[in-house]
């Protein structure tokens, strides 16, 4: 059963439907799994998943200096009084802040991009939040840019990309180092990644 | 069952594969698009290739040749083993040469063909690519490119007589119709013709496309404007026969604007 031909007398379950299985990774039978799942909660439940919704609809915008999502401008990384402010690192996704404040190593300020810069499915620059972040870099404060896009051809072309675009020559600008994954092995690595692990390696 | 004109696949088989399209599906999956000699384009799917100690991460990279073992799948092949044969690093080491190196890699996927055997269309995008970063010209590769990849696709331009009363052109009297698929006597003016002049000098590099090698086509020194007069011609072919605007292009339009500017 698809959400088109679910009974016309529930019209409410098939809209439900319908909405779910507009999500990432959601087929039909999966919506419908999770529509009778929804059906069968304690109203409070229910409501409170509801309002989780609309409120993260409503309290979310986008930091005016950083760019992620936050529920205030500027958001709490940026209004950290304790974070380095000359330095900052720039990802593609708010998801890729998690990820490095989850390593509690980095203590500077962040921009996200919003995405990467990818010729083949027509995203440029005009499609990221990258005007954004030239205007940051204007101020002479800032000392240093960590680039810290995927290790992929599009996260190294928006890198390039980035770096072509910068006006300042005083501008310390860094990349994340690329190398062996912590549990990978040397056998199954693909050449560029051990050309650049070589290139980097550390004293012991 | 393989549908016809496709080199017969087992339930598992081996090729090689240059990656043009990459998509996420689920928690770390991947949808890959490869070109290879054998089978033209194949869909695969590779598992857990996004997790970054997965043994696939790197080697299905976008513009990558590498060694694939694939096993038949219900939909989608899986790749069980991904090796790199050529990452086309010097390629993917400057934003100019990468765009161009994405160029060939749209006009792949756009005018492959899936389970069927390319395997001159496969050489010639390999030998493209790796002939992108030392160009004299930097972008005539790509109008070697364009021009075999319609040759091979069965839309070779005429060079020789005219498209409409077959009589041999006169050097420098001739004109360019991309729908029609060839030059124009000055004679002839078909109505439906989307018409536009010619230089000689702009034939005779056609022609030497038609008949020369890569490297001799990469080791021509082409000023602005034969260069931009052959882009028009053969860029202009491609995208007539694919019926869209190519988006690598308007990427690497760009690059060169900011360049100028």
């Amino acid at each position: 059963m698809t959400p088109d031909n679910l009974p016309s007398a529930f019209p409410s379950l098939a809209r439900l439907v319908q909405e779910l299985n507009r999500l990432p990774g959601i087929g039909p039978k999966s919506a419908q799994r999770l529509a009778y799942h929804i059906i069968r909660l304690p109203d409070e439940e229910a409501y409170a998943l509801a309002e989780a919704v609309t409120a993260v609809k409503q309290n979310t915008v986008y930091c005016g200096e950083c760019q992620n999502l936050a529920e205030s401008t500027p958001c709490q990384i940026c209004g950290d009084p304790r974070r380095a402010r000359s330095v900052i690192c720039v990802v593609e996704e708010p998801l890729d802040v998690l990820a490095l404040e989850r390593t509690r190593s980095y203590r500077g300020l962040y921009h996200v991009l919003h995405g990467v810069i990818s010729p083949i499915n027509g995203i440029g620059p005009d499609q990221l939040k990258l005007r954004e972040l030239l205007e940051r870099l204007a101020d002479p404060e800032i000392t240093e840019l960590v680039v810290a896009t995927n290790p992929t051809m599009e996260g190294e072309a928006t890198a390039m990309y980035i770096q072509r675009q910068l006006g300042r020559d005083d501008l310390r600008v860094t990349r994340l180092a690329r190398g062996l994954p912590v549990g990978g092995s040397l056998e199954h690595t693909d050449e560029n990644t051990l050309i650049r692990a070589f290139q980097g390696r550390q004293e012991l | 069952m393989t549908p016809a004109g496709g080199a017969e696949r087992g339930r598992t088989y081996r090729c090689e594969g240059l990656t043009l399209r990459k998509a996420s599906i689920g928690e770390a999956d991947l949808v890959v698009t490869v070109f290879t000699a054998e089978h033209g384009k194949v869909r695969a799917v590779g598992k857990g290739a996004r997790r970054s100690s997965s043994r696939l991460v790197g080697h299905l990279e976008l513009l990558t040749l590498s060694r694939l073992s694939m096993a038949r799948g219900r939909e989608l092949d899986i790749v069980t083993q991904a090796e790199v044969l050529d990452g086309f690093a010097e390629v993917k080491a400057d934003l100019d040469v990468m765009t161009r190196g994405l160029y060939v890699v749209e006009l792949l996927d756009g005018f492959g063909p899936e389970d069927s055997p390319s395997p001159a269309l496969f050489r010639l995008a390999v030998n493209v690519l790796r002939a992108l970063p030392s160009a004299a010209e930097p972008e005539s590769p790509l109008r070697y490119f364009e021009f075999h990849l319609l040759r091979l696709t069965g839309m070779l331009p005429e060079l020789y007589n005219c498209v409409e009363c077959r009589k041999e052109v006169e050097p420098d009297s001739h004109r360019f119709s991309v729908n029609l698929g060839g030059v124009l006597c000055p004679d002839c003016r078909p109505l439906e013709a989307q018409v536009r002049p010619l230089s000689l000098r702009a034939m005779k590099v056609l022609r030497l496309m038609h008949r020369g090698s890569l490297a001799e086509v990469s080791a021509l020194g082409l000023n602005p404007s034969l260069s931009l007069e052959l882009k028009s011609v053969l860029s202009g072919a491609v995208r007539y026969w694919l019926g869209r605007e190519l988006r690598s292009n308007a990427f690497l339009e760009r690059l060169h604007a900011d360049t100028r500017s």
